[in-house]
């Protein structure tokens, strides 16, 4: 297919048409409102449906329904609306339903701004609801991987019964880029009539499939938080995804980095290189699971001296940058996150400062 | 390329009004014409005009905003200045407006003052931008934004391109749809836009309008001027 020229918000949009999803509820909100705009002509061109709910907290507890009924399901929304929707997340985790969310942040914390952040990573990646539950979350750098990411989120939210997250800051929705749809990309349903809810058809079938989040039995809630714990681990063995820039060369600073900022940090890779300086960057793809070994390994290099971990935060990500360092190298941090983005030339200079 | 008086850049979500609203002004600035743009997108939270401010200005043109405090927030303010610089006769002023209909319904508060003064509204169409790949969706998207501004478009402008990947292909694609639309609604095509780095490779005989160069003003943080 021919690439088109599409914005984040609404190639994040086709791209879930494409992986076969035919519900998608929302509300709006600044920086990603165009998603819903794009899905509500499209939406019904292919039989689908759009609803939008009278708050993030309604929108939760429809995906909640859908998936329970082994729909494939998405919302999409920016960082306040997903704190309000992060109660019905805890449940649909709990309940081990496939769905998938999109939080294309905002300047946080309260209503914050609306230009591009980071700051929702712990939100993403620690819990955000209630309970021992993780979301698997993908971090794209740009449409194209937006797109990819949005269609391989359905494939993994059936494959782990649960929710999955597509954590984009603002300007990865707002941007516009060149992008291309692929077909290989979309799987089918696997075995929801094993656990799906199937409306009165159950008496038709010997089973009768209950979706629920409440176990008043230690030993069944034990038991279904072991059956979570089971799955973040195969998520730790199997999920990981992450990309190593510039790592085979004997670089003397490891930058840590994802999404936009990781855009700029490439930039300045480049541009350190024209002056002789070499450093490399790995890029996390998956921020649950965390690329864990990959980032000990490039930090560990015998070239590299330091670590630093570049966000749109005031430091989030590089807490997990440490765990993973154990104290190898010294792990460093900068960011900024009012919504203006740090450029190539202010990181160079900080990247300069480490030498 | 002509242009005095009012001209309004309209056109799909998307189509690249701003970037063309502002190499317009610029080109129409280097000829030595007064310029006035007005940032009228009320829809797009990032990339707007507003973002080319400081070149824009070291060209000489005006350049209306809403107001400092405002200037990035996503609230529905149209400048009280605009219906000033629309009232005070420049020799050309440009309205940049938002995207589809929803984008030009501020043309309508506009109503009073843009009554009995010629108006140039031009609708600006990417052919590789969903919605606007073929005719019938460019009449769709052109029939939904002269009802919702209630003035007519008076022509039309191809902005094909696919970013750094456009290829002189993609222009000629371009090309050939607005032509299309221009003879399936008898609207002229007013101009064509090309990339600088695709320009040189253009074969300037297919076209029978004016092709206005487009230097990227609004670029991400991390490409190099």
């Amino acid at each position: 297919m021919a690439k088109v020229l599409m914005k984040g918000n609404e190639a994040i949009g086709e791209a879930a048409i494409r992986a076969g999803c035919k519900n998608y509820f929302a509300y709006p909100i600044t920086p990603q409102s165009e998603v819903a705009e794009y899905l509500v002509k499209r939406l019904p061109e292919e039989g689908g449906v759009f609803l939008q709910g009278e708050s993030e907290v309604a929108v939760g507890y429809m995906i909640f329904g859908a998936a329970g009924a082994g729909e494939r399901v998405m919302t999409t929304s920016s960082s306040p609306g997903i704190s309000l929707m992060s109660e019905a997340i805890s449940y649909i985790a709990a309940a081990h339903c496939p769905a998938v969310f999109v939080n294309i942040v905002r300047g946080g914390p309260g209503l914050g701004g609306i230009l591009p952040s980071q700051g929702d990573y712990f939100q993403a990646t620690k819990g955000g609801g209630h309970g021992d539950y993780h979301l698997l979350v993908m971090a794209p750098d740009g449409v194209q991987e937006a797109v990819e990411m949005t269609m391989l989120a359905f494939t993994l939210a059936e494959k782990y019964r649960g929710p999955v997250m597509i954590m984009g800051d603002g300007l990865i929705g707002q941007m516009m880029e060149p992008v291309e749809f692929p077909d290989d990309l979309k799987t089918e349903p696997t075995n929801k009539d094993e656990w799906a809810t199937s409306g009165m058809d159950f008496r038709k079938s010997k089973k009768r499939n209950l979706v629920k989040s409440l176990f008043l039995d230690p030993t069944a809630l034990n038991d279904n938080n072991l059956a979570l714990k089971a799955k973040y681990q195969q998520m730790k063995e199997e999920e990981v995804r992450f990309e190593l820039y510039n790592g085979d060369t004997d670089y003397r600073v490891l930058i840590t980095s994802y999404g936009t900022m990781s855009r700029v940090c490439r930039t300045a890779i480049d541009m350190l290189k024209e002056e002789g300086i070499e450093v490399a960057m790995l890029r996390p793809k998956t921020l649950f699971p965390f690329p864990e070994k990959a980032v000990f390994e490039a930090a560990c290099k015998d070239s590299c001296k330091a670590v630093i971990s570049i966000e749109m935060s005031m430091g989030q990500m590089v807490e997990d940058v440490e765990r993973c360092v154990k104290g190898k190298r010294p792990v460093e941090f900068y960011g900024e996150c009012g919504g203006d983005i740090p450029s190539p030339e202010k990181i160079i200079d900080i990247i300069k400062g480490l030498l | 390329m002509d242009f005095t008086g009012i001209v309004v850049v309209a056109g799909n979500y998307g189509s690249g009004k701003t970037e063309t609203a502002i190499n317009l002004a610029a080109a129409c600035r280097k000829t030595g014409m007064a310029v006035n743009i007005a940032d009228l997108d009320l829809v797009n939270p990032y990339f707007r005009t507003r973002e080319a401010r400081i070149p824009l200005e070291a060209l000489g043109i005006k350049v209306i905003l809403p107001d400092r405090q405002y200037l990035f927030a996503d609230l529905p303010i149209l400048s009280p200045a605009v219906a000033d610089i629309i009232r005070q006769q420049s020799d050309l002023t440009i309205l940049d407006a938002g995207g589809d209909d929803v984008g030009v319904t501020v043309l309508a508060a506009l109503a009073s003052v843009l009554q009995d003064r010629p108006v140039r509204m031009l609708q600006v169409i990417n052919v590789f931008r969903p919605f606007t790949n073929d005719v019938a969706g460019c009449i769709k998207i052109q029939q939904e934004i002269e009802a919702s501004a209630k003035l007519p478009i008076t022509g039309l402008v191809s902005n094909a391109n696919l970013l750094d990947e456009t290829t002189p292909d993609h222009i000629y694609q371009g090309y050939d749809l607005v032509e299309k639309v221009s003879a399936e609604t008898g609207l002229p095509v007013d101009f064509i836009t090309a990339g600088q780095k695709v320009l040189p490779l253009l074969d300037m005989h297919r076209f029978s309008c004016p092709v206005l160069p487009i230097d990227r003003k609004l670029l991400p943080p991390w490409k190099r001027i």
